[in-house]
């Protein structure tokens, strides 16, 4: 497999861990696939941005719930979301 | 009592008076109970659904104001957001996630008084084009249960072919909807970028995904848009439509339209049979007055590595919030340190997602994003001029919806490159926000073919008065089960 490290580092950093060897085959294959676009020849091209402007965005409001959300999780205590230790 | 009335036929017979919402909703349960055991649509049902079907009929009696659906049965693909329903996404990640809003599609089609009748099955998280990625198990073709429904809509799509519901809602991120629509012969809408609100669809890749119906007919489709297109202020992306009513003039003919047949999908690799009948939609259109004239866009070539560069690139940053604090199964936090247990909490991801998400991290990371993202985002830069050129000389554009038949469960599962090329013809649509339509045509081997028509973006009326052309030249046999 020609990424095999490289998928391995990538795939620890998304925080993913694979049994299945597989499955590396498989991204190693579909990266090798996207390897077609050096083809592409589209080194000058530009890329078309859609812009939002800041103005057109709806107010960021805090809008109060009248539900409470906290309930719907898991894991909570109070009012605070629990989560494994860091340290 | 017919079930196989087409969405405008129910609105038009429950209002009449000619049968009661109550009935149609019972024997839809009914079928889907009788149905469901084989095709497996449906991941979920609602319960309530002849009780609501019985207040819209009280509301028709008293003579009160009742919205444009009476009651019409809608499943919903589960990746949008129906207010306290499981909406799982078809992952064992969302198993118990109960939606604490409704999407803005869902809003407006209840205020229209439409009855969910149900969650329908899925690729996990959109991640797919057979289904078989749902960690619930396929959903079956119901032409042949033997064969994929197509996806990811796949369970949107055999709930309206196989007469569960009238409608369905589904989302298209690079065919999601148009080809499970062709496989299942209903038709498949996506719609112009920001034509329909995403708020509450689970994104996937929010910069090109959309909700689009599934219908059995092109006037249905068109009555959907009409219900739930539109500004919403809580997606931004979202464009003003000035309410266009797309059922009026649907049937205004193509005459005097050119269409252009896009060479690069009816080229290498298309069954003989798919391009038969491309090849027999295009001599009708002629017929009905349009020019046909075949037209090269080059990057369609590179689309499929473009799309699925750009998709998981999205996809890895929208799924890092699954991380089972804020959303996710019962799986106690005690005893682990906060690293190791987001990773074995992650480990509930099915193959397909884990792929895509290890992708998304690894084609815009550093030392690699100039070959991959940035590229793939200059595909899409250069396909778009093109498409646009195209539509100077152009009003629609036409190809097979999808290159191939409908295949075997389990046929090309292990082959994700495979699976990746059958979007050939349907992502293009999508990385250029266009409206396409797959439009049930033919079958060949018992088996069904779609044809797609595009159209430039907001001509979304347009595309689909052609579309409505192209169907009424169509006779299509009845689904076996």
């Amino acid at each position: 497999m020609e990424y095999q490290k490289e998928i391995e580092h990538v795939a620890k950093l998304m925080r993913i861990e694979i049994d299945d060897p597989t499955i590396y085959e498989s991204v190693d294959k579909m990266i090798g696939y996207f390897n077609i676009l050096d083809s592409a020849g589209v080194e000058s091209e530009e890329m078309t941005i859609k812009e939002i402007p800041i103005t057109k965005l709806r107010e960021d409001k805090y809008i109060p719930s009248n539900e409470k959300l906290i309930e719907k999780l898991n894991h909570y205590k109070g009012t605070y979301l629990r989560a494994p230790k860091m340290i | 009592m017919n079930l196989k009335i087409s969405a405008l036929q129910f609105t038009k017979d429950v209002k009449s008076g000619n049968i009661s919402a109550e009935e149609f909703i019972s024997k839809t349960m009914e079928r889907i109970q009788n149905v469901d055991t084989i095709l497996h649509a449906f991941l979920s049902l609602n319960n309530n659904a002849v009780d609501q079907a019985r207040e819209i009929d009280k509301k028709i009696k008293n003579r009160e104001k009742v919205g444009q659906c009476f009651g019409m049965p809608v499943s919903i693909k589960d990746n949008i957001c129906v207010k306290d329903t499981k909406t799982t996404c078809a992952s064992k990640m969302l198993e118990n996630f109960i939606a604490p809003y409704d999407a803005t599609v869902i809003t407006k089609l209840k205020q229209q008084d439409a009855i969910f009748v149900g969650k329908v099955n899925l690729d996990e998280f959109a991640m797919g084009l057979s289904t078989e990625f749902s960690a619930y198990g396929p959903s079956k073709n119901p032409w042949n249960t033997g064969y994929v429904p197509g996806g990811s809509s796949g369970g949107s799509a055999v709930s309206v072919s196989a007469f569960e519901c009238v409608a369905s809602l589904g989302s298209d991120t690079g065919g999601s909807v148009r080809n499970p629509a062709s496989f299942c012969s209903t038709v498949g809408y996506k719609p112009t970028y920001g034509l329909i609100s995403r708020y509450g669809l689970i994104s996937y890749a929010n910069s090109i995904e959309q909700i689009g119906p599934l219908t059995r007919t092109v006037e249905d489709a068109a009555f959907m848009l009409n219900l739930i297109a539109g500004l919403d202020h809580n997606d931004d992306t979202t464009i003003n439509n000035n309410n266009e009513d797309y059922l009026k003039d649907i049937d205004s003919g193509i005459e005097g339209k050119k269409v252009g047949i896009i060479k690069e999908m009816i080229g290498e690799g298309i069954d003989p049979s798919v391009l038969s009948a491309t090849k027999d939609a295009i001599s009708k259109l002629e017929r009905l007055g349009a020019i046909c004239e075949e037209i090269s866009l080059d990057m369609v070539k590179y689309s499929v590595a473009a799309y699925y560069t750009i998709t998981a690139t999205e996809a890895g940053s929208n799924l890092a919030r699954y991380d089972n604090l804020r959303y996710g199964y019962d799986f106690p936090v005690e005893g682990y340190e906060f690293n190791s247990y987001i990773v074995k909490a992650r480990k509930k991801f099915g193959p397909e997602v884990t792929r895509r998400i290890i992708l998304g991290g690894f084609v815009p990371s550093a030392g690699h994003a100039g070959k991959y993202f940035l590229k793939a985002l200059k595909v899409k830069s250069k396909l778009t001029r093109q498409i646009n050129e195209a539509f100077k000389k152009f009003d629609l554009l036409i190809s097979p919806t999808v290159p191939i038949l409908p295949f075997k469960i389990g046929e090309k599962i292990n082959d994700p490159v495979a699976l990746f090329l059958i979007d050939i013809n349907t992502v293009t649509a999508n990385l250029t926000g266009k409206p396409a339509i797959s439009i049930p045509y033919s079958m060949s081997n018992g088996l069904p073919i779609g044809i797609q028509l595009i159209a430039n973006s907001m001509n979304d009326k347009l595309l689909l008065q052609a579309a409505y052309a192209l169907e009424k030249t169509v006779k299509l046999p009845e689904i076996p089960i």
